[in-house]
């Protein structure tokens, strides 16, 4: 402690902790939120689907959520690295007080409310990215994971099977994913969906292509030697292109 | 947050009967616990996997079962083992020593002869383990109730040798309190795995 | 287990202990290598030759190693000697507590706590640098995309085991050490409720140890560390080896969650009720309760798994009316309080020491305890946020995600306690209290970086990428075992009687923290951009973070070295250490260095709790001081100096 700090009236002191605190907090917040709004979301690509845009908002807004509580935690845990360290072993000991009920209560219902509100914008998001695909005849492409491809098949147009999937754009696509083996998980990275492909089970995941270009599909579970090889690419295509393509491998539309 | 001290007995460096007794039922329990757990475990997988019935293979048409009355038989058995040890721990209580041994032996005898009844079943088994999953679960089942009752023999020879040799009292009955738990334990876990297994086809057919 | 406490006068040839006189590690290992050659002839010679055969031999092995080394350490002569009625005699058990017995009785079924604590230093140290070298290996192999350092087998084989490795590692790295030679003296007791359950539970680690390391040999585990059938149905005998270890660390961890909980619950000191039991003490009843239900299951998933590889069950075979779900079930039912294990006594290490090193009482007592208890609740209802992506039910994905959001609150109010006791206290930056600055820097990203995958449309496009690897580095690397290092640090005076070399204490902690932040954030990066776990290659776009969390990873190796050189330079030539070098107020700090083997002379009383740091000490009115040596509270004359006449200032 300076000899300053203990000649000033103690609560004066103490008052002007709390304003260099809320100080250092509030910068640390700006540049948290600032981080927020243009690292997590850059870091995971242009989105390619609705679903995946909905996730990448989500990363960003639960991060500027987040940005007030670590601000906080690490403005108090710094401010008390300078402002109350001891030079070596301390002397004396600090105030004895063991508790402010106040201070404990406003924590816990902040947080609660915090809480609740990552729970509501969890559920809505759920509803919005679920719902679409299932309402309007969607294409149906059966996903089937085994060491170490993949294969696509779409039962509805004559059962044209490939080893790249094809995607006409901005048609809601339902995946009936299975395995051969053991469990794989199937990932079209920039479209955020991901489902395992379970042997002896068919799992269900959906999404609504809206970007036209090609994107990666991986392996998201371990299975084995080559898992890392386990990729392939999603094809988002002009419906027209979609069309010559199924008719092209035999299919019908 | 401070009260005056009470004066300690100085040097008294083990604790009496009772203080040692409800220590080793504690840790006892505690133990008995963990076990819940893992049996709690294997009950859970027959049931899951007989709900789940994946590619309706859980006990494919025609495959052989095992008879119920087989399972509960065993489980019966061990219930009358443990009203014995109970009785001869009430005898203790009393101070009645020679009904402490006998009702034991009887209790160590039954368990002995049913892990012998529980090895003739698993051998008997009409199917192998690897018929389907309902194979595999009553197999592991039975092997789990195999386990319980040889390591209970195996305590109750020695809780037995110990009583024969006038290790109890009236005043000391900590272990053979604590073995009777034990004993109980194994009792309801048999009956939970002849329950179980008297589930035999799955609800869930034809998805 | 009640000994006849009889006390015969110790003849001039002891005979104390009986056959345990013989036995040590020599022995064990020699019991362990001839039943396990034993059964291995046997088992090869009875056995077909074909694929279950060949896991069969596997197993038997295995068991045979584990159960001559348990033989050969004396594991069973408690019980046989119980059986037989031959209960110890005194001087028998203070043979087996190590009296007299100088280093040999590190070697041998040692039953004094501070024994035990010491061991399991030893082992978690152990554990560590194969964990660690194993990761310094997966990290040079992805330092570029193709960098063809390691073959995908060995590469797959390296994963699993420093997965698996680490875990125990850090289970263990907390309760083991500290729970089993702190804990005790810090409640007052001179051992633990069952001391020979004590050994029981470290000799069984020791035996199960060779067990893993042999699946290196055995094919290793490709599986991952969560051995997620039917991978595992389809793996080398690594996998078998897996399966036992897994099932005797089980047996170990529920021996030794039912002796430290039973010791807690029963032989705290006079006047210790709950209120004014250290904050450290919760934590470790809180993670070995916690695992006395969970392991379990893990055991349980192991059990059925061996039936599926020795006697071709279906568990796991969906062909066979089997489910790759129940093993993810069993395994998560296991996993997630698993974390908590790993993560509170940490954090309440932390939090012990917090109080010590601020000079303030621990802020909110009641909102830790609350805070704990509530994690342990919640944990138990989480486990399927692990699984969201695998679709066994999707209908439950909602509730899972409420349960999981939920532990944000009872974790935050951690957080509150950590930061309201260092508020206005007079903070001594020493290696400890620096390690609950990382932690506070860490945990809050591990912690936000958890709510978004909880989040479950958010955890679709995250899990299973490098995000969750990073995610839980930083809960359980910068969070558990940061707190494991500042837990070593503060108590290393007391174990070792020698202080901690401080210099090397802090070029440690930088090393390691700052190593660590580069390679976590790094990877955090490279997982948001979509890189899956578990690769051996990789795509070129993540070429840049791979590249900064290996020089990263490099950066934490040569930390860890240098806290390696660290504590094992101070424990052999560090400076001596007073009895209470810290000015602490636990009762631990006010036995003397060296400590007596039972620890206390005279048991103490408790007349407050040990947080009044900046109060009046108690008028110790009416108390003979003669007969009351020992007093939690006031400690201040066994420290190196008087702490200073409080200076109450009044809360704020
Ligand atoms: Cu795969």
């Amino acid at each position: 402690m300076s000899a300053e700090s203990i000649v000033a009236s103690p609560k004066r002191r103490r008052r002007d902790e709390v304003r260099h605190i809320a100080w250092l907090w509030l910068g640390l917040t700006i540049l948290l939120v600032l981080f927020s709004i243009w690292v997590p979301a850059r870091l995971m690509g242009p989105p390619a689907s609705p679903t995946m845009r909905a996730v990448e908002s989500t990363m960003t807004v639960f991060s500027i959520a987040a940005s007030p509580v670590a601000a906080l935690v690490w403005a108090i845990a710094i401010y008390s690295l300078f402002r109350w360290k001891s030079r070596g072993e301390p002397t004396e000991d600090g105030p004895p007080f063991r508790g402010n009920g106040p201070v404990t209560a406003s924590w816990a219902i902040v947080s609660s409310v915090l809480c609740v509100f990552l729970l509501i914008w969890g559920l809505a998001e759920m509803t919005s990215t679920t719902s679409p695909a299932e309402a309007s005849n969607p294409l149906v492409v059966n996903v089937t994971g085994q060491q170490w491809v993949w294969t696509f098949s779409y039962p509805d147009q004559g059962d044209v099977e490939s080893d790249q999937l094809y995607l006409p754009l901005n048609r809601p696509v339902v995946f009936h994913v299975s395995s051969r083996d053991v469990i794989h998980s199937f990932w079209v990275v920039q479209m955020g969906i991901k489902v395992d492909a379970n042997p002896g089970v068919t799992t269900k995941t959906s999404v609504t292509p809206d970007k036209l270009g090609v994107f990666d599909i991986r392996c998201a579970e371990l299975c084995g030697l080559r898992h890392a090889d386990m990729e392939t690419s999603a094809h988002v295509v002009n419906p027209a292109d979609f069309a010559a393509w199924i008719t092209q491998n035999g299919g019908h539309t | 947050m401070t009260t005056t001290a009470e004066v300690p007995v100085p040097g008294q460096h083990h604790d009496d009967v009772d203080a040692v007794g409800r220590r080793q039922l504690t840790g006892v329990c505690l133990l008995i616990l963990a076990d819940v757990a893992f049996v709690g475990a294997l009950i859970f997988s027959y049931f899951y996997l007989r709900g789940l019935n994946t590619s309706n293979a859980w006990l494919s048409d025609g495959a052989a079962t095992a008879p119920i009355w087989v399972g509960w038989a065993i489980a019966a058995a061990l219930v009358v083992s443990a009203g014995f040890f109970r009785w001869a721990l009430a005898g203790l209580r009393k101070g009645n020593l020679d009904r402490l041994v006998s009702g034991i032996g009887v209790a160590v005898v039954i368990v002995l002869l049913d892990a012998a009844a529980q090895v003739v079943q698993i051998m008997s088994f009409s199917f192998k383990p690897d018929a389907n999953a309902y194979a595999s679960s009553v197999y592991t089942l039975a092997g789990a109730n195999l386990f319980h009752l040889v390591l209970t023999g195996l305590v109750g020879l020695g809780v037995w040798n110990r009583a024969r040799i006038g290790k109890y009292t009236a005043a000391d009955p900590w272990q053979v309190h604590i073995i009777a738990i034990w004993w109980v334990w194994i009792a309801v876990a048999g009956i939970g795995g002849a329950l179980t297994t008297s589930f035999i086809a799955s609800p869930n057919i034809g998805s | 287990m009640t000994a006849a406490l009889v006390d015969q006068p110790v003849e001039p040839v002891s005979t104390a202990g009986g056959m345990l006189r013989r036995l040590n590690l020599v022995t064990a290992i020699a019991g362990g290598l001839i039943l396990g050659l034993a059964g291995w002839l046997i088992s090869h010679s009875l056995l077909q030759d074909d694929d279950l055969g060949s896991d069969q031999v596997v197993l038997v092995t295995l068991s045979c190693w584990a159960a001559g080394f348990m033989i050969g350490i004396g594991a069973l002569n408690g019980p046989i000697g119980w059986a037989l009625g031959r209960d110890l005699r005194h001087e028998d058990e203070l043979f087996l507590a190590g009296k007299d017995q100088g280093v040999a009785r590190y070697f041998r079924f040692t039953t004094d706590h501070k024994v035990v604590g010491i061991q399991y230093l030893v082992v978690t140290m152990v554990l560590f640098a194969f964990g660690g070298t194993l990761a310094m290996l997966i990290r040079t192999n992805l330092i570029s995309p193709h960098s063809h350092f390691l073959n995908p087998q060995t590469y797959n084989a390296i994963v699993g085991l420093h997965g698996l490795i680490m875990i125990i590692a850090t289970i263990i790295m907390v309760t083991g050490p500290f729970g089993n030679f702190i804990m005790p003296i810090m409640i007052g007791a001179r051992d633990m409720a069952f001391p020979r359950l004590n050994a029981l539970s470290l000799w069984l680690i020791v035996a199960a140890i060779p067990t893993i390391l042999s699946a290196a040999v055995l094919g290793g585990i490709p599986t991952g560390w969560v051995g997620y059938a039917p991978l595992a149905d389809q793996a080398p005998p690594g996998m078998d080896a897996y399966s036992v270890f897994i099932i005797i660390f089980a047996v170990s961890s529920a021996v030794a969650g039912a002796n430290i909980t039973t010791t807690v619950l029963t032989m705290r000191a006079r006047g210790m009720s709950w209120n004014r039991t250290p904050i450290f003490v919760y934590g470790t009843v809180a993670s070995v309760g916690l695992a006395i239900p969970a392991f379990p299951l893990f055991m349980a998933s192991q059990v059925l798994l061996q039936v599926d590889r020795t006697q071709g069950g279906q568990f796991f075979v969906a062909s066979g009316g089997g489910s790759p779900w129940l093993y993810s079930n069993l395994f998560w039912l296991m996993g997630h309080p698993e974390v908590y294990v790993i993560l509170i006594p940490a954090l309440a290490a932390l939090m012990e020491l917090t109080p010590v090193f601020s000079r303030r009482p621990l802020f909110s007592f009641n909102a830790a305890v609350i805070s704990i208890a509530g994690i342990v609740g919640l944990s138990i209802m989480v486990w399927a946020h692990h699984m969201y992506a695998s679709g066994w039910a999707p209908d439950l994905n909602g509730p899972f995600m409420l349960t999981t959001e939920m532990i944000s609150v009872p974790t935050g109010l951690l957080f509150l306690v950590i930061l309201g006791t260092v508020w206005r206290g007079r903070i001594w930056t020493t290696v400890p209290m620096m390690a609950t600055y990382a932690m506070l820097w860490n945990f809050i990203i591990g912690g936000i970086t958890g709510i978004y995958l909880s989040d479950v449309p958010a955890d679709y496009a995250l899990h299973g990428s490098m995000f969750v690897t990073a995610h839980f580095h930083y809960t359980l690397m910068g969070a558990g075992l940061t707190g494991a290092i500042g837990a070593l640090a503060y108590w290393f005076p007391k174990m070792t009687g020698r202080m901690l070399n401080e210099r090397a204490g802090y070029i440690s902690f930088w090393f390691v923290q700052i190593g660590f932040n580069v390679t976590f954030l790094g990877m955090f990066a490279v997982g948001l951009a979509g890189q899956p776990r578990r690769v051996v290659t990789y795509a070129q776009l993540f070429a840049a973070g791979n590249f900064v969390s290996t020089i990263g990873a490099y950066s934490i190796g040569i930390g860890m070295l240098v806290l390696l050189y660290a504590v094992i330079n101070s424990w052999l030539h560090g400076q001596v250490a007073p009895a209470n070098p810290w000015g602490a107020k636990t009762l631990e700090w006010t036995v003397p260095n060296p400590i007596p083997l039972e620890n206390f002379e005279v048991l103490p009383v408790v007349t407050s709790d040990a947080y009044g740091y900046g109060e009046e000490d108690e008028p110790a009115s009416g108390i003979d001081p003669e007969r009351e040596p020992v007093l939690a509270g006031a400690s201040a004359d066994l420290g190196p100096r008087p702490v200073g006449a409080s200076n109450v200032e009044g809360g704020p």
